[in-house]
């Protein structure tokens, strides 16, 4: 009983104990907590239309696992395997689940389509009406502010997203005036939306200068003075990938 | 990960916290003279 007066001792052998506890738990009812799981697994994949996918409930040593990996079903099609792949995921004790012939990662299947949406909206603004500067400078002339105001209105839904800012020159005067210009010009359009309300940290600007004009125009062509909206970045609020498995 | 992984490292985890507990609570004895105040 000397062992018993050292307390590291007696911690120890409790963990000892634990662990042995645990591993014979987990090797007795791991193979039963498996192979239910494969039952209800394929009833799932059979009731989304996948049935030649199959789901393996083991880890890579052959051990019984919580988390499947999916095969078979190549000649299925992406959204059935999916959905196949959703349904055993939804199994209650299923952990995460990855296809043996692709990665572990899931790709999301909601499309952004706000912030498409709102990106169109500003492109079909500005396809009527062009932002205008004064001639050589970066200050947006009066009438254009109007616009600049239905332009952050057209922003709102995407908030949260981040939004590029490009401004374009024509190919008059020299190239290293053009690029400043442009910056200049996407810098004040900024400006004039943050002024409007919509959060600085969300905009982001460069210029190109003349360096892309407008498809079927020329270069020197005035109407390339333009500045575009597009957005680069989207952070909606998804489900962390082991909820969602895609595909592959 | 095999099943009987989870279950030992939950386990483990467990009696670790049963530890922090035990300490927490009884704390500064020793196992020679426990309960004697």
């Amino acid at each position: 009983m000397a062992l018993l007066r050292n307390r590291s001792a007696v911690v120890a052998l409790g963990a000892l104990f634990v662990a042995a506890l645990a591993a014979i738990a987990g090797l007795t009812t791991g193979p039963r907590i498996a192979e239910a799981l494969a039952a209800r697994a394929e009833a799932a994949i059979a009731s989304a239309g996948a049935a030649p996918v199959t789901a393996h409930f083991a880890s890579g040593s052959g051990w019984p696992s919580r988390h499947p990996t999916l095969s078979g079903g190549e000649s299925l099609d992406e959204a059935t395997r999916d959905r196949a792949a959703k349904a055993v995921a939804a199994i209650p004790g299923v952990g995460g689940i990855r296809w043996a012939d692709g990665t572990a990662f899931a790709s999301s299947s909601d499309a952004p389509v706000e912030p498409l949406k709102c990106e169109e909206d500003v492109a079909a603004l500005l396809r009527a009406r062009t932002i205008r500067f004064e001639e050589g400078s970066a200050r947006i002339d009066a009438a254009s502010r109007e616009l600049v105001d239905e332009v952050a209105t057209a922003l709102r839904p995407c908030l949260g997203s981040i939004i590029a800012i490009t401004g374009h020159t024509d190919a008059s005067g020299p190239e290293p005036g053009n690029l400043a210009l442009s910056r200049e010009r996407a810098e004040a359009v900024r400006a004039a939306l943050v002024q409007r309300g919509i959060p600085a940290d969300g905009l982001r600007t460069s210029g190109l200068g003349s360096r892309s004009p407008v498809e079927g125009l020329e270069p020197a062509d005035p109407a390339n003075r333009r500045i575009e909206f597009s957005v680069i970045a989207t952070q909606p609020i998804r489900p962390t990938p082991v909820d969602t498995p895609g595909p592959r | 990960m095999p099943i009987w992984l989870e279950l030992l490292v939950l386990m483990l985890l467990a009696y670790m916290a049963g530890l922090a507990i035990g300490w927490a609570i009884w704390g500064h004895g020793s196992v020679e003279n426990d309960g004697n105040g």
